[in-house]
């Protein structure tokens, strides 16, 4: 039996045959899981938006004519869905500190927890999630993802030129952010 | 190579993904740029520090239960009313969304009271939509206006013409729901909302996300 490539999945789901779509999610699970996580640093919402990101390409599937690759689709609405996330949870948090004013965090909670990783990885990865939007999307598909950049430029709409500065920016905000974080102690 | 694009090139250049030429031209301009030289100094830190996140594997039977739930909740989604969501999202919305602005916008009405309830009526009525269907909504209102291709100038347009603070309030928080990946302080907007506000943004992008 022959490999379909992505393009002709997506052709033969819009002839009707659905195990087409089964097919790209077997494909891209783990990528879209990966991507996700890196966004929200977290399982159940990271699977929760590979759930919505697989819904949605499946009913926007019928549309899809091949602008861009099925990849370049797929990590779009992945971003998009992660940073809906955020911000989702980011108002929650605004809501819960508005109702319990000194509202005890999850770390606090759970002190053998927090002990149990290193302080350093707990730093780097609260780093990363306190970037501006684009910052953090740009970081995780260049520096995790390995992504070219003409290829991120296609999913976030961004000049080449804008992402490499957003880059720079990203590791440079980590690094402050961290260096902040040792001083105060 | 130019000092800015060295710059912005550093990281590649640290993680191997620049060819033999730019690496090249990094490698000679770091001998002679104090400036990038503290740059790529930081970077390495980041970079060291970096490789303490490790990737925390999820159970190995987890990637086979995606598809079997995704394709139970799309079978619980195929409603007949809902069945051809494009049709709803792309026509009927933004008519509705149209016919609702235009309505508003003749009797715009001169008593304020009225008319925050009418704005209120007005955001009630949009606020399932998506910016775009509200922006493409509100565009064909304005049909030649060459303001149209911006968005935010839309959003800000509608604001400025319904004259409401609350209709500006909205505004801003329809771009929170917009598809554009922003470098946004989303705490600086929150920061500006009170309760109330704050929960009808969490409901309109979860609604949005059920589209």
């Amino acid at each position: 039996m022959s490999v379909s490539n992505d393009l002709e999945l997506v052709e033969s789901f819009q002839k009707g045959n659905e195990a087409s779509f089964n097919e790209l999610v077997r494909r891209y699970q783990e990528k879209v899981y990966w991507i996700a996580h890196r966004f929200v640093n977290d399982h159940d919402q990271a699977d929760d938006i590979v759930q919505e990101v697989f819904l949605k390409v499946y009913r926007a599937l019928n549309d899809f004519r091949g602008d861009s690759g099925v990849y370049t689709w797929l990590y779009r609405i992945t971003v998009n869905i992660s940073l809906n996330t955020i911000r989702k949870q980011r108002i929650k948090d605004f809501l819960r500190i508005d109702e319990f004013f000194e509202y005890p965090s999850e770390e606090s909670e759970q002190p053998d927890k927090q002990y149990e990783q290193s302080e350093q990885k707990q730093l780097i990865e609260e780093a990363i999630q306190r970037l501006p939007e684009k910052q953090k999307a740009v970081f995780i598909l260049r520096y995790y993802e390995e992504l070219p950049y003409e290829d991120i430029s296609k999913i976030l709409k961004t000049s080449v030129g804008g992402l490499k500065a957003n880059y720079f920016h990203a590791v440079k905000n980590i690094g402050e952010f961290v260096h902040r974080a040792h001083r105060a102690h | 190579m130019h000092t800015e694009h060295i710059k912005y090139s550093l990281m590649d250049y640290i993680t191997g993904h620049l060819d033999e030429f730019d690496l090249d031209q990094v490698r000679l301009h770091l001998q002679t740029c104090p400036e990038c030289q503290n740059h790529y100094n930081e970077l390495i830190a980041v970079r060291d520090a970096l490789q303490h996140t490790r990737k925390v594997l999820p159970s190995s039977s987890y990637y086979s239960t995606i598809l079997p739930r995704v394709q139970k909740r799309l079978m619980g989604h195929r409603d007949p009313v809902w069945s051809d969501g494009k049709i709803i999202s792309r026509l009927i919305l933004p008519l509705a969304v149209s016919a609702l602005l235009l309505i508003f916008l003749i009797r715009m009405p001169s008593d304020s009271s009225s008319g925050h309830d009418q704005t209120d009526a007005l955001f009630q009525a949009v606020k399932d939509y998506s910016a775009d269907d509200v922006i493409q909504a509100v565009s064909n209102e304005y049909t030649g206006s060459n303001v149209l291709s911006n968005p935010e100038v839309v959003s800000e347009g509608i604001a400025e013409h319904l004259q409401g603070e609350h209709f500006i309030r909205e505004a801003l928080l329809k771009q929170i729901e917009s598809d554009e990946i922003v470098d946004m302080d989303i705490d600086g907007v929150l920061s500006g909302l009170n309760r109330e506000q704050a929960d009808q943004l969490l409901s309109g992008l979860t609604e949005r996300e059920m589209l």
